[in-house]
């Protein structure tokens, strides 16, 4: 049986574990296991078992695929090395090409589609009473780039050039009071928007250019803790 | 049909990779030392996890390399659920996970401490059930009974700390760098293991082990004597230390013994690269295995080999396997 181009997508980064199939540019399949306010992620359990799920459900076996995309954050750490380690034994097992996704990318992409117009910032909770935010102009060029930001700092980072901006994510609901304030807009909280979606991470995977296995590192964007103190110690001496 | 296992082992700060025959002999044994750790006074989980995350794939192709082996010739994946750093071993266990997936061949999820055991089975020397073993490292201390491949009885563990913190610890008060185990080794080897009587926690009961005695009384031993003559007597300071750790490990493994009556003994873990240790347990005079020091340390061939004598995941089971981290025994 002869195939299109398929392209198996994922992402970790954030509490979700969210897989997306697509053949030829069309999204065929897209599973998502997106755990409750008061549940832990449950992305080691759920990842393999989604994409083997849809693979299955589209008749796709592990070689026909022609790459594989998968979400390098930023978010959650240990989520983060669970959909790389996992990208990385698919690759080495498979010999399919790798391509990283930035995970607020993809959750920007469809209100980018949908709100041409608009500036459109990614806010994704980053735990600790922060944000991961980036944004991206109406042209499509990315006007800030992926940081970790205090609420206190959302308007002024995000709305620095003073376009008109919107933000989904979940870090868009948690701060929402904060945009708001600053004219952010954020679409109701039942939105899909502030889902990431599997069809984002196919698109962006295919487009985007494959990297070897060791060079598919995650966007950790924060320093581990014991480093960021082992410095502040270095600085003191 | 090869039968050959890939081992893959990441529970603490050694990305390791290894080959083994079906018949248990090791065809390649990569381990990724990080060694980084140093500078931050002890494994750091989070450091950790990003290493092997970057040097895993690379110790897994070289594992394969050397065994002159592809994927397609492995036909079981073996790795570390736990108990561990638990991001770090979720590393090892997504990426095993993805190789078998993609494969479609079998998963094995191994426990790190059967691991050690099965570290005695490796061929050509295998040593064979019945025998007492004592595992000790930094992360655990017990004593176990081996009646079968696939499983142990525990006898007793630590109460505190595991015997490789107690000398990480006692290498830190000596103003040793980490890890403590071999610096502290090498400079008790200049000095007299009787200069000082430290304690082996004789009484605590049964096969239990117990360092915080040992290391309050290497504390104040070195507070006692001042700054200037603990470092004068250092090295002693340091042999009597080692010994006390020892006899307190050999102490609980003769009571085993004694209390067994198989009359054989086998060790392993990061302490059993000790060498008064080895020396020590050698000269028991019983049957003994002692494998070689790259199998006592954590290594993946010792994960492989626990793997032969170990079930197979379900296929639903290897693709939703998680990891385990310390202290949650299955
Ligand atoms: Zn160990």
């Amino acid at each position: 049986m002869s195939r299109g181009r398929a392209v198996l997508a994922f992402d970790t980064a954030t509490a979700a574990t969210v897989v997306g199939l697509s053949v030829d540019g069309e999204l065929v399949c897209e599973l998502a296991d997106r755990p409750a306010a008061d549940e832990r992620p449950r992305h080691a359990e759920s990842l393999l078992s989604l994409c083997q799920e849809a693979l299955a459900e589209a008749g796709i076996a592990w070689a026909d695929l022609s790459r594989i995309g998968v979400g390098v954050g930023p978010g959650t750490f240990t989520g983060l090395r669970i959909g790389v380690a996992t990208a990385q034994g698919l690759a080495q097992a498979s010999a399919v090409p790798l391509v990283a996704v930035s995970t607020l990318e993809a959750l920007a992409l469809p209100v980018r589609t949908a709100e041409p117009t608009l500036q459109v910032a990614a806010v994704a909770d980053a735990r600790r009473g922060e944000a991961y935010i980036a944004a991206w102009s109406s042209g499509g060029e990315q006007t800030v780039g992926d940081q970790a930001c205090p609420p206190q700092q959302l308007v002024a980072v995000l709305a620095a050039e003073s376009a008109t901006t919107i933000a989904v994510g979940d870090g868009a609901l948690i701060f929402r009071k904060e945009l708001e304030i600053g004219s952010i807009a954020v679409p109701e909280d039942r939105s899909a928007l502030h889902q990431l979606a599997g069809g984002a991470l196919c698109q962006l995977a295919a487009s985007n250019e494959p990297l070897g296995a060791e060079a598919l590192v995650p966007h950790y964007v924060r320093q581990p803790d014991a480093e960021i103190s082992l410095q502040n110690r270095t600085e003191s001496k | 049909m090869s039968g050959a296992i890939l081992g893959v082992e990441t529970s603490c700060d050694d990305s390791c990779a290894a080959v083994l025959s079906a018949e248990g002999v090791i065809l390649s044994n990569v381990i990724s030392s990080q060694a980084i750790h140093d500078k931050y006074g002890g494994v750091v989980p989070e450091i950790a996890a990003r290493h092997h995350l970057e040097l895993l794939t690379p110790a897994i192709d070289s594992a394969l390399a050397q065994a002159g082996l592809g994927l397609e010739q492995i036909e079981r994946v073996a790795v570390t659920q736990g108990p561990g750093l638990i991001g770090a071993l979720l590393v090892g266990v997504g990426q095993a996970k993805a190789i078998a997936a993609a494969r479609a061949i079998p998963l094995v999820a191994v426990d790190h401490l059967q691991g050690h055991v099965a570290a005695n089975f490796i061929s050509p020397d295998s040593f064979e059930p019945p025998f007492v073993c004592l595992i000790a490292s930094g992360g655990h201390t017990l004593l176990a009974r081996v009646d079968e491949h696939s499983s142990y009885a525990l006898l007793g563990e630590t109460l505190d700390d595991a015997a490789g913190e107690a000398f990480d610890k006692g290498a830190r008060m000596l103003g040793l760098p980490f890890p403590g185990g071999p610096a502290l080794e090498a400079l008790a080897a200049g000095g007299d293991s009787e200069a000082f009587n430290f304690p082996t926690a004789r009484n605590v009961k049964g096969f239990d082990f117990s360092f915080a005695g040992v290391k309050t009384a290497l504390l104040y031993a070195i507070r006692d004597l001042g700054e200037e003559e603990a470092t004068r007597q250092r090295a002693d300071l340091a042999a009597s230390y080692q010994r006390a750790i020892v006899e307190a490990l050999v102490e609980r493994l003769e009571r085993a013994l004694d209390a067994d009556g198989c009359g054989r003994v086998a060790i392993g873990g990061g302490v059993a690269a000790n060498g008064p240790l080895r020396e020590r347990v050698a000269r028991l005079g019983l049957e003994s295995h002692i494998p070689a020091r790259n199998l006592c340390t954590d290594n993946a061939a010792m994960i492989a080999s626990a793997a032969r004598f170990l079930p197979e995941c379900s296929p639903a089971a290897a693709l939703a396997l998680d990891a385990y981290p310390s202290g949650a025994r299955r």
